[in-house]
């Protein structure tokens, strides 16, 4: 479904990813895992369109997508739950899930059953519904944070670090709830430093290093990948 | 239900201006009235800065050119105030879309930078212009509205004129905030670059809310011109765009109901410290600063001392203080 061919990405002078190729087929749970400042971010922006790719070339399904607006994008089916949440704090809970319907809803049209749906995947949220977004919690606003990105009626959900600045039990929690809505059929793209978590739910892995892919395979190869397990498993 | 409320508000201003109008007296009245006409335009600059989160220090400008619209139509064209209002109003919006497609590449305090550029320029073309906009002099004579003939050329007549202006403009911004537009403003201001992954096109977005903000302005300044009758450059000068700021912070920011007790009070309160001479601005200074540390959300943060929050839902009472 997404292909990066060849991709590489600068900030200014500074080259954050290069010549990468990444796949991720259509019902697929990919993970991407790496350290600090391998890129995994900056690759994940560019696929968003907030950043620009110098060189190389970006499909969804076959087509370029290189020279889209973000907006188009999202109207495309890619949504990304982005890293450190970033919810709208001034806005309701509800109005933070609403606000990510704006590529394809139109005026009269409901969004009452992504809202249920959303709902259901998180019932906290519903108790919520009413209060503003920076009253929330961190596990809470992670759950947000996702649930907007499904608002958006995505084929393609990105997941920037969803476990980050969680306690242990709620970054489990949130990708219990990753695995039931990839088991519905989405496809899943989820950047994370906690390899753990992150080949405990994907098919497949790359992992990046210093804006190389240096490794790639399914999750169960990469688990027990000798240098994997060193390096990020920590035993 | 918020927009029941608004009703209610709007319907408490024609109430409170209707008994003001009968019991004040004529100075109080004018005051009362440029009161108004500063509220519709700090209503405007609060889409802009309250929502969107764009800083404009150039408001002045589009009140500015508003004005200037309204009265060259109806001085030099002969047209009907009632039809050179919507002709000013659409020309200024237009006009706001035009500069804001490059001026809102820029952010924070550039943008602000750019904005104030954007008012003096206009100060200084409106001095020069001198065949179109009569130079310094300014231009004079602007006809009144009128209703049936009967001119609303006096304050009473005028402060209802007004009124029935600030009810409609607060019953549009209240729909517009709370309309999707509203909220993905409002996104915009909180994190671009999460509205930008959540599929909202802030460019247009931010353009759209700036010239909603301007259209605002226009309106406002065509109820100044045809109050006042005379306008001149220095009506307009950025140190208005400031005051307008100031009015919209004192009175809460993100609030329609403390955009109009900042312009209230900040009309007001130079007249009733006028025997402070020159140190008013220094006990305005102290004013202003007092308020932002003490009600950081202006001066509808005070309704928090009113209810008292209750311990059981603080949070949502906070929330409240922070966006009613």
């Amino acid at each position: 479904m997404l292909a990066c061919n060849n991709l590489t990405i600068a900030h200014g002078d500074v080259v954050a990813v290069s010549g990468v190729n990444l796949q991720v087929g259509a019902g697929e749970t990919v993970a991407l895992i790496g350290a600090n400042g391998a890129g995994k971010t900056t690759l994940l922006h560019t696929i968003s369109g907030l950043n620009k790719a110098r060189s190389g070339d970006i499909q969804l399904d076959g087509t370029s997508i290189l020279r889209l607006s973000s907006d188009r994008r999202v109207a495309l089916g890619i949504a990304q739950a982005p890293e450190g949440r970033r919810i709208f704090p001034g806005l309701t809970v509800e109005e933070n899930l609403v606000v990510a319907t704006a590529n394809w809803k139109k005026i009269r049209q409901s969004c009452a059953d992504d809202l249920d749906r959303v709902f259901q995947l998180f019932p906290r949220l519903k108790e919520r519904r009413t209060q503003l977004g920076w009253s929330l919690s961190g596990g809470e606003q992670q759950m947000l944070a996702i649930g907007r990105a499904l608002m958006a009626r995505p084929r393609l959900l990105l997941l920037d670090e969803p476990s980050l600045g969680l306690a242990p039990r709620l970054a489990e929690e949130v990708y219990e709830r990753v695995k039931v809505i990839a088991s519905a059929g989405l496809t899943i793209l989820v950047v994370e430093q906690n390899t753990v978590l992150a080949l405990a739910v994907a098919d497949r892995a790359y992992v990046l290093e210093a804006g190389r892919v240096v490794l790639d395979g399914s999750a169960a190869e990469l688990r027990n990948d000798s240098r994997v397990r060193e390096a990020y498993l920590g035993r | 239900m918020r927009i029941l409320r608004s009703f209610g508000l709007a319907l408490c201003i024609l109430a409170a201006g209707g008994v003001l109008s009968l019991v004040l007296p004529e100075y109080h009245l004018r005051l009362l009235n440029l009161s108004v006409v500063a509220s519709i335009a700090v209503i405007g600059l609060n889409i802009a800065f309250g929502y969107v989160g764009l800083i404009s220090l150039g408001h002045a400008a589009f009140v500015g050119l508003g004005a200037y619209i309204m009265a060259i139509s109806t001085t030099r064209l002969g047209l009907s105030p009632w039809l050179a209002m919507p002709a000013a109003v659409a020309a200024t919006a237009a006009f706001a879309v035009a500069i804001g497609l490059p001026l809102l590449r820029l952010k924070g305090h550039y943008l602000a930078l750019a904005t104030l550029g954007l008012n003096v320029s206009f100060v200084i073309v409106a001095s020069n212009w001198l065949e179109m906009t009569g130079g310094t002099n300014g231009i004079a004579q602007i006809p009144s509205f009128s209703i049936l003939h009967h001119a609303i050329s006096d304050e009473r007549s005028f402060l209802w004129l007004a009124l029935v202006s600030l009810t409609l403009v607060v019953v549009v911004a209240t729909l517009l905030h709370h309309s999707r537009y509203g909220r993905a403003l409002i996104s915009v201001r909180d994190d671009e670059l999460a509205a930008e992954m959540t599929g909202i096109d802030t460019t247009r977005l931010k353009i759209m809310g700036f010239a909603f903000s301007a259209a605002y302005a226009a309106f406002a300044g065509c109820l100044f011109a045809s109050h006042v009758r005379f306008i001149s450059p220095e009506d307009f000068s950025y140190a208005h765009s400031i005051n307008y700021l100031a009015m919209l912070i004192v009175g809460g920011e993100g609030t329609i109901v403390g955009a109009i007790l900042g312009s209230v009070l900040l009309t007001f309160l130079p007249e009733w410290l006028r025997f402070l001479g020159n140190a008013y601005l220094a006990l305005f200074g102290l004013l202003v600063f007092l308020v932002l540390v003490f009600l950081p959300t202006g001066i509808v943060g005070l309704r928090k001392f009113v209810r008292g929050p209750s311990r059981v839902d603080r949070s949502v009472q906070a929330a409240a203080e922070v966006r009613p």
